[in-house]
C-alpha cells in the first residue's frame, strides 16, 4: 500500500516537473529554465535511493527526449549519469543540510551541463553554455521547494 | 568494505548498459528512420501534457480578456476599425499594382507571380528545449498542412512544417540552428543565407564578402531560391556588421521580422504551386 502511494506520487511529481518544463516562456526566460525533470529525478533518487536508481532516471530521460525532441538517447546518458552521481553519495547525502545539498545538486547540474555541451558539439549545434551560470542558479533557487515537496510526499515510517 | 564494493561494480554495470543503450538510441536515430514511427506515435501520446502546460497561458489571456475594461475594448476597436480603412485603400492601390506589376511581367516574357492563400492557425505547444526551436500548431493532415510548408505570422516568415500528424503539426522555426533560408536584400537583390543560431531574436546571414553592397538597416526577403519558401516575405533586418580583417565573409546579424516567441496565431501559406503539384487536395 504504502508503494502504491509512492508510485502515485512519483507519477503526479514527474507530471508536475513535465508540465514545468513545458510551460511556455518568453525567448529570455526560456534559455535559463531549469530541467524540472532532472531536479525532480534527482530529488526522488536522493530521498529513496534503495527503490529509485539508473533506470528509472533513464527511463525519464527517455520520455524527456520525447518531450523536449532531442535526439532520442541524450536525456537517457544525461540523467542516467546523474543518477549514478546521485547513488554513489546518497548514502551520506540524507544527512547533509539542506544549503549543502544544494552545492551538491550544483555541482552536479555543472557536471552534467558541460557533458551536453560536449554532446551538442558533437552534434555541431550551439551549447548554449553561457547561460548556464543563471541556469545554475534558478535550478539552485529552485531546489529546495522541489526536496521538500518530495519529502512530504515521501511515506513516513512508523 | 565488500558490501560498497559489490554496490559500487552494480551500480557501474547498470550505468555502462545504461550508456550503451543511449549510444545505441542516438545511432540508430542518425543513421536510420527506424525510429520514426514510434517518435510520431509518442508525440501523440504525450499531447495531452501540452495542454496541461498551456493551462496556465490559457488563464492568464482569459483573465486578460475579461478583465479589460469596456472603455479600452472600445477604444480598440475604434483603432482597428480606422486601421482597417487605411488598409483596404492602401489594398486598393497594392491590387492595381499588382495587376499592373503582372501586365509588365508577361511584357517581359517573365513567369507570372503566384496567387498565395493562407489559413490561420493557432500554436498549441513550444518546444521546452530552449537548443530546440519548435512549436506545434493546431492544424493537420485533415486541414492539408504538408511537410516543408511555410509558416508566417503578421510580421514575416517565421518557420516551415517539419511534421504532420491528424490534427497537430510541428514547425521548425527560422531560429533553429539546423534552419537556413535563402533571403536577398530587399535594396538591390543582394543575395544570401539567413541561418539560425538557437536565439529567437538573432539569425546569421552567411557567405556575404566583405565587398558587397549592404548596409545596417537594410530590409531581407525571402528570395524563392531552393523551392520552399515563395518570394517576397518579410525575414529581418540587418542589425551589425562586422567586418574582421584576414575573414573570407563579413558577420552579419539580423533581427528577424517576425515574433518569434511571442506570436500566438500564424498563417500557413499554401502557393498556387502547391496546388499544381498535388501537396493541397
Amino acid at each position: 500500500m504504502e508503494s502504491d502511494n509512492r508510485g502515485i506520487a512519483i507519477c503526479l511529481t514527474l507530471i508536475l516537473a513535465v508540465a514545468l518544463s513545458l510551460m511556455p516562456l518568453s525567448g529570455d526566460w526560456i534559455v535559463w529554465k531549469p530541467n524540472f525533470l532532472l531536479l525532480m529525478v534527482m530529488a526522488w533518487i536522493m530521498r529513496w535511493p534503495d527503490g529509485l536508481g539508473i533506470f528509472f532516471a533513464a527511463a525519464v530521460g527517455l520520455l524527456a527526449d520525447i518531450l523536449l525532441r532531442m535526439t532520442p538517447g541524450h536525456s537517457v546518458m544525461v540523467f542516467a549519469l546523474c543518477a549514478g552521481a546521485i547513488a554513489l553519495v546518497s548514502r551520506w547525502a540524507k544527512y547533509l543540510s539542506m544549503l549543502q545539498r544544494m552545492l551538491l545538486v550544483a555541482l552536479i547540474i555543472t557536471l552534467v551541463a558541460v557533458l551536453e555541451a560536449s554532446l551538442f558539439q558533437i552534434y555541431g549545434r550551439p551549447s548554449g553554455i553561457e547561460h548556464l551560470p543563471m541556469k545554475i542558479l534558478l535550478s539552485i533557487i529552485v531546489w529546495p521547494f522541489i526536496d521538500r515537496l518530495v519529502a512530504r510526499l515521501q511515506p513516513r515510517r512508523s | 568494505m565488500r558490501n560498497v564494493l559489490n554496490r559500487s561494480s552494480a551500480l557501474l554495470r547498470k550505468l555502462l548498459t545504461v550508456t550503451l543503450f543511449a549510444i545505441l538510441l542516438m545511432i540508430v536515430d542518425n543513421f536510420t528512420p527506424w525510429l520514426k514511427p514510434a517518435y510520431s506515435a509518442a508525440d501523440n501520446l504525450v499531447r495531452p501534457l501540452y495542454w496541461i502546460a498551456n493551462i496556465p497561458l490559457r488563464v492568464q489571456e482569459w483573465s486578460a480578456k475579461s478583465l479589460t475594461p469596456r472603455s479600452e475594448i472600445e477604444s480598440d476597436n475604434l483603432r482597428l476599425s480606422k486601421e482597417s480603412l487605411i488598409y483596404h485603400g492602401q489594398l486598393q492601390r497594392m491590387s492595381d499594382l499588382a495587376a499592373e506589376n503582372m501586365r509588365l511581367r508577361r511584357l517581359l516574357n517573365a513567369t507570372e507571380l503566384l496567387q498565395d492563400s493562407v489559413l490561420v492557425t493557432e500554436v498549441i505547444g513550444v518546444s521546452a528545449n530552449p537548443l530546440s526551436h519548435t512549436l506545434t500548431i493546431d492544424r493537420g493532415t485533415t486541414d492539408n498542412v504538408f511537410v516543408g510548408q511555410p509558416l508566417l505570422d503578421a510580421e514575416g516568415l517565421m518557420g516551415q512544417i517539419i511534421a504532420v500528424h491528424k490534427t497537430h503539426s510541428t514547425a521548425l522555426l527560422i531560429t533553429d540552428s539546423n534552419h537556413a533560408l535563402p533571403v536577398q536584400v530587399l535594396r538591390n537583390g543582394l543575395r544570401s543565407i539567413a541561418e539560425g543560431r538557437a536565439d529567437y531574436n538573432r539569425l546569421n546571414l552567411r557567405f556575404v564578402s566583405p565587398t558587397a553592397d549592404i548596409r545596417e538597416g537594410d530590409k531581407l526577403v525571402s528570395s524563392g531560391l531552393g523551392g520552399l519558401y515563395p518570394a517576397g516575405y518579410p525575414v529581418g533586418t540587418v542589425l551589425s556588421i562586422v567586418s574582421r580583417p584576414g575573414d573570407n565573409f563579413l558577420k552579419i546579424d539580423i533581427d528577424p521580422s517576425a515574433e518569434i516567441d511571442r506570436s500566438r496565431h500564424l498563417l500557413l501559406l499554401y502557393t498556387s504551386r502547391d496546388s499544381a503539384e498535388g501537396l493541397v487536395e
